[in-house]
């Protein structure tokens, strides 16, 4: 496919951890003596160049040749070792056991500091879950982002990490949800355990769709390279609001949009599962049929969000809110509940 | 990483793809003529596609504190928050429910009927933008983009004039030397200030709001963005919506990147449409729901009768209130108190705060710090900036804080008020 293409002079195996990098035979020479030239001139005889050659080739048939070659013990030695580097870069089979072990020593639930929310999501949200927090302008929904992010940072002792798109994070905000119901202590020791709490909250603007990949691969990289020990792990990531992000690009005469939208919200539930957080994200609504109001994004968002929760603001003016359940994977839709967000 | 993930236009990337380039590292020890040639584009594009690689596997490798590159703590931003001057509108009332003013690093939006101010208000915030800092303001440079072909020159000139006024009644008090900046402030160099762009299509609007980034770079001392109004262009003949979501998004982000690079103010003055919700009709402000996270704040205007009023309608950190204001012919009213003492320098750290309790009736509330013990009888002045008006009272202090409280009477929420009576000074503290 790329037969004069220069290859990586650093790292052949830096094309394959990628999980769709499909490098020409002759890259693999260098570290895996089996794919020597021999190997290479007798796969370039049935048309195989690339490791994607090879997988679309039928392998029985190409077994059956190699048997016929004088070297066929080396090639079927060469054979079997591309198998087996293929092997390794699928994820793991899991059984179902693993996986209940894994959600209940690592997959912990965190409450938002929000009873009302609490309730309705039995609970709070859950590690490993992307959350979906969808309503008209001023329903409640960066303040929930600020309640969660306040409670996360200081009732479990875990970094929270806030991609703002609209500038409206106030640390103002946190610090009076840090600060209500705090028992009177010395003003050097709520200063400090402010700070501590405070520390822990990080807030990263972004503008576009690119920037919000290039951040969310930078936190990939970060973690898959770090030792399993870490303290201060991020527990939580707020995007606010990932509508504003995927709006301009959305429709129009490319799928493009949709496919960043699609590859946005994968590595976000891969990020969250891989690394045992929880993400929170904040949609806005859109005129519908009859003047009734729905989510942004579309269709194919729907499917995306783990959890998914309707609010809007009664109003009365007297900071009541109601928030209904969507979608959960656990708990039953349609369950309503009405709470308050203090001043 | 991704190819796919990466800024660069769809034909780029489908050449990209098609001939085998899928990850980063396949791109990075590549030379541009070897990659022009097996994409079949000009080495220049391919020099500038390796370029934008390169800066992005630059920033892959973090081992700072902070989790990202860039990112910033909360605590951070706290303390910061201490330093950001907010931009008077020139009325007491507006600047109290907005915490101190129109703040900086934010998008407001600002909506009403017809005729209910927003020009006014913008063009008072264009002016108040360049107040010194000596006298509470930020001393910078305005950016307003007029898409109605509202501005008036004669009408910025006469608010000119009486925010100077204002500051040279203020300056008595404040005993600040006026005479060493009065060059600097003349009505001209107030209109000089203000960069002036006028808009005949919505084409024109959203290639200006892409140069706003190299213009602020250029002249680093705006410090405010006002946008009259940001709907007009996008209402008539605009028959693709999708189109048009598509694009105020695109605006919108734009602006918020701006106000946030450079620490400016972004105002954004919109229209108001019908709405049917429930049978009923009411007030919307333009652009649609989709629009209605494109600002940090919001701000409605209305009409209560005869008087006009402000409601916050969306903010992050303040609550919702409403506030009267008025326009007048000289410009803008400004109820402020000081307070001082008689003999002068003998008490600080003043902290003078009104309370509108009603329509007409406010509270000044007062704390100060007396600096020196036994002064026996101590005379305080409790001043307020129409007329040259003032108020004695006398009394005995000891050392402390005290705070006082006092109410007041308005006959007309937009006049000068017409007196103030303070309550008799306490025997003892």
């Amino acid at each position: 496919m790329r037969e004069g293409k220069q290859s990586d002079q650093c790292e052949p195996f830096a094309a394959l951890t990628s999980s769709v990098a499909m490098p020409p035979l002759k890259d693999l020479e260098r570290e895996f003596s089996e794919v020597d030239y021999n190997f290479q001139q007798f796969c370039a005889s049935h048309g195989i160049l690339s490791v994607e050659d090879f997988l679309v080739h039928d392998l029985n048939v190409l077994v059956a040749f190699a048997e016929q070659h004088p070297t066929s013990k080396e090639l079927k030695q060469g054979i079997t070792r591309i198998l087996s580097i293929i092997d390794n870069h699928h994820q793991p089979w899991l059984n179902g056991m693993k996986l209940l072990e894994d959600a209940l020593q690592n997959k912990h639930v965190l409450s938002t500091g929000c009873e009302g929310i609490d309730l309705l999501l039995q609970g709070g949200l859950r590690e490993g879950q992307l959350t979906e927090l969808v309503g008209p302008s001023s329903s409640g929904k960066t303040q929930i982002c600020l309640e969660a992010a306040s409670n996360v940072a200081d009732k479990y002792m875990g970094a929270v990490m806030f991609l703002d798109t609209c500038n409206s994070f106030s640390p103002r905000r946190i610090a009076c949800f840090l600060t209500r119901g705090v028992s009177p202590s010395s003003k050097e020791d709520k200063k400090r355990s402010l700070e501590r709490v405070m520390s822990n909250i990080f807030i990263y603007s972004v503008f576009d769709i690119f920037a919000l990949l290039g951040v969310l691969q930078q936190l990939e990289c970060k973690w898959r390279s770090q030792v399993y020990t870490r303290d201060n792990q991020v527990k939580l990531l707020i995007i606010d609001s990932i509508s504003s992000l995927i709006t301009p690009i959305l429709g129009g005469n490319g799928a493009n949009g949709r496919s960043l939208m699609i590859s946005a919200g994968l590595l976000l539930k891969k990020l969250a599962h891989e690394h045992s957080l929880s993400v929170l994200v904040t949609n806005h609504m859109v005129g519908g049929e009859g003047g009734a109001l729905k989510p942004a994004l579309g269709e194919s968002w729907k499917s995306v969000p783990h959890v998914r929760i309707l609010l809007s603001c009664d109003r009365g003016g007297n900071n009541l809110y109601y928030a209904s359940l969507l979608k959960h994977p656990t708990v039953a839709s349609g369950q309503a509940v009405r709470f308050m967000i203090e001043e | 990483m991704e190819v796919a993930d990466l800024p660069l236009s769809p034909s780029q990337r489908a050449k990209l793809i098609s001939a085998g380039y899928t990850t980063l590292s396949s791109l990075s020890a590549l030379s541009p003529p070897h990659l022009a040639c097996d994409l079949n584009i000009s080495e220049y594009e391919a020099l500038e596609i390796l370029r934008m690689v390169a800066s992005q596997s630059s920033k892959t490798f973090g081992g700072t504190k902070a989790i990202v590159v860039g990112a910033q703590t909360a605590w951070d931003m706290l303390h910061e928050e201490n330093f950001i001057t907010r931009i008077t509108t020139s009325c007491a009332e507006l600047d109290n429910i907005l915490g101190g003013g129109i703040s900086c690093k934010e998008v407001t939006e600002i909506g009403g009927v017809p005729g209910i101010g927003k020009t006014q208000l913008g063009i008072q915030l264009a002016v108040n933008v360049q107040i010194p800092v000596d006298y509470g303001g930020l001393a910078g440079k305005a950016i307003y983009v007029d898409t109605e072909g509202s501005f008036l020159p004669e009408r910025v000139f006469q608010i000119a004039e009486a925010c100077i006024k204002d500051m040279v009644e203020n300056s008595h008090f404040r005993r600040k030397d006026f005479q060493t900046c009065q060059d600097k402030l003349q009505p001209n160099a107030f209109l000089e200030n203000i960069f002036y762009f006028r808009i005949c299509s919505y084409t024109e609007q959203v290639a200006l709001i892409n140069y706003l980034d190299k213009f602020i770079s250029e002249h680093k001392d705006v410090k405010i963005v006002i946008v009259d109004s940001v709907t007009f262009h996008f209402r008539q003949d605009f028959d693709d919506l999708a189109l048009r979501t598509r694009v105020l998004g695109g605006l919108a982000l734009k602006l918020m990147k701006v106000a946030q690079k450079f620490s400016l103010a972004v105002v954004l003055l919109n229209q108001v449409t019908t709405k049917f919700s429930e049978g009923s009709v009411c007030l919307a402000l333009a652009l649609g729901d989709s629009w209605s996270h494109a600002c940090t704040n919001r701000i409605i205007l209305y009409w209560d009768g005869n008087e006009r009023y402000a409601y916050i309608d969306k903010s992050p950190s303040l609550r919702s209130a409403s506030a009267p204001y008025s326009i007048c012919g000289q410009g803008g009213n400004q109820i402020s108190f000081t307070l001082q003492s008689c003999p002068e320098e003998l008490i600080d750290q003043q902290d003078i705060t009104i309370q509108q309790l009603g329509e007409k009736d406010i509270y000044v509330n007062y704390r100060f710090n007396v600096i020196t013990g036994n002064l026996g009888q101590l005379n305080l002045v409790l001043a307020c900036q129409f007329e040259g008006w003032r108020e004695e009272q006398g009394g005995s202090v000891g050392q402390g804080t005290t705070a006082m409280r006092s109410s007041a009477h308005c006959s007309n929420a937009g006049s000068p008020l017409v007196g103030v009576r303070l309550p008799t000074f306490p025997a003892s503290v």
